[in-house]
């Protein structure tokens, strides 16, 4: 049985346009090829 | 191969899913495998371009625009997010109406948390008209009309929704518990059913089957006059209730109108009568003064030919006929010099008339012709009152006794005694004056 209030809450305000500039600068874009170099490098520096 | 180019094939890899699903119209299941590819490799630009063309087609714009922004910065040269965003920036217009929606869909979302949902229905409706792709925009809406109770239009929402992103997990869930409640309904309404199902009966006419309620009854006749009976007294309703009273309105209206035009009129026409009437006045006053000075004129007329007949008289000797005349003269009539005139004739004249006059009245007296000596001395008395030492008024007084007029016999005695007193005439005048005192 669906539970409204619970379904609510996983709705989540969109991103307006003039908020799309913020968005960018805080995202993580960190992927797995920034952590196999920092891997790397931290091996290496031992 | 190293782990570097392993890690790109995985992230292809999960972009070959990606695309796949993206086909299929499976774009949650896109999403999901776009952005695990891109957690693999970031720079992989087909996987970020794709995932925000699929941004775009499910209304979420902002969100798209960020992917290819980023994809631009990460690929300056020879990328297609170039393409996508100079012509999404091409289209301000559209691009601001569509922002609209998403800044609309965010205020009914609002609006459902402070369990204003009939407002939230009312924004989602508008925010979908304009923006038929957003699929979170079909999902709230079904939610709240599950929520409301109407199961239908939940499962239409969700239908569309369906067909925008086959794979939605809310999108299916809903939709399942949508059909589960709309199956156990109809279950219910089954009997029902079988209930309206025994009130028809079938029959065959050759190859076609005629199938009727079993309580029909062929009652058109009747009906037909009764809606006829109904249509006439809605129409006499509407005449009584809609139309007379119009009518009436009109007629109170004209009636009105006609009796201020013909107050207008009235007071026009007693305007008009009223200055006709002062007209009518004036006219009657410059006739009376026009008369009057005719008048004037034909006195001024006469009182000239008096005087010029008492002239003539005169030239003659006939003093008696020039004092007949000249006492007709208006002297204030005449002129300067004509007046002037007149004065030196009267004078002249009323001296030797008025001795001529008492001559003949004397004479008369004394011939005891009484009436003739009267009418002599009155003359004389009227143009002096005490000619000839006061003998006129005596002998007036004496004709009048004579004659029985006592009068004004009593009359002239009385001046005689104030006039000349001490006099054989006042003693004699004041015995006759006893005397008749003394008559009863």
């Amino acid at each position: 049985m669906i539970n409204f209030e619970e379904e609510l809450k996983k709705f989540k305000p969109s991103l307006e346009v003039e908020e799309a500039e913020d968005a960018i600068y805080d995202r993580d874009l960190t992927d797995m090829t920034d952590i196999m170099q920092e891997i790397i490098r931290e091996a290496r520096q031992r | 191969m190293d782990s570097y180019n392993k890690i790109i094939r995985v992230s292809n890899a999960l972009y070959n899913d990606g695309l796949e699903k993206a086909k299929i119209r499976d774009l949650s299941g896109a999403v999901q495998s776009l952005k695990k590819s891109l957690r693999f490799y970031k720079a992989n630009i087909q996987a970020r371009n794709l995932l925000g063309l699929i941004y775009y087609e499910m209304g979420e714009v902002a969100d798209a625009l960020s992917e290819w922004v980023l994809s631009r910065s990460l690929k300056p040269e020879d990328n297609p997010a170039e393409r996508y965003l100079e012509e999404i920036q091409s289209n301000r217009s559209q691009l601001n109406s569509v922002n609209q929606t998403i800044k609309k869909y965010n205020q009914a979302l609002l609006y459902c948390h402070q369990d204003s949902r009939d407002l939230a229905i009312i924004q989602l409706k508008k925010v979908l008209s304009m923006n038929p792709g957003l699929v979170k925009g079909y999902q709230l809406l079904a939610l709240l009309y599950m929520e409301e109770g109407k199961y239908e239009l939940a499962r239409k929402e969700l239908r569309t929704a369906a067909e925008i992103d086959t794979g939605n997990m809310t999108t299916l869930r809903y939709l399942r518990e949508v059909n589960l409640y709309l199956q156990g309904d109809s279950q219910h309404g089954k009997g029902g059913r079988k209930e309206k199902e025994e009130k028809v009966s079938s029959y065959r006419s050759g190859n076609e089957t005629i199938i009727q309620p079993t309580n029909l009854k062929d009652n058109s006749a009747v009906m037909t006059i009764l809606n006829l009976i109904i249509g006439v007294i809605i129409g006499v309703l509407i005449t009584w209730f809609l139309v007379i009273p119009g009518i009436r309105q009109n007629a109170i209206s004209d009636a009105k109108k006609a009796e201020l035009a013909a107050n207008d009129s009235l007071t026009t026409r007693n305007q008009e009568i009223k200055t006709l009437e002062n007209k009518i006045e004036e006219l009657n006053k410059q006739i009376e003064k026009q008369e009057g000075d005719s008048d004037n004129a034909q006195k001024i007329v006469d009182s000239y030919e008096q005087l010029l007949v008492a002239y003539d008289a005169f030239a003659q000797q006939n003093i008696q006929g020039a004092g007949d005349t000249i006492v007709n003269v208006d002297s204030k009539l005449l002129g300067t010099q004509a007046k002037a005139i007149y004065e030196t004739l009267n004078n002249q004249v009323n001296e030797q008339y008025i001795s001529a006059v008492y001559a003949q009245a004397e004479q008369d007296y004394r011939a005891n012709r009484f009436p003739e000596a009267i009418t002599g001395l009155e003359k004389v008395v009227q143009s002096e009152e005490d000619y000839n030492d006061g003998y006129a008024i005596y002998y007036l007084a004496q004709s009048y006794r004579q004659t029985g007029d006592m009068d004004n016999a009593k009359k002239y005695y009385q001046k005689m005694v104030e006039l000349h007193p001490g006099t054989s005439r006042a003693r004699k005048s004041q015995q006759y004056l006893d005397e008749m005192e003394q008559q009863p």
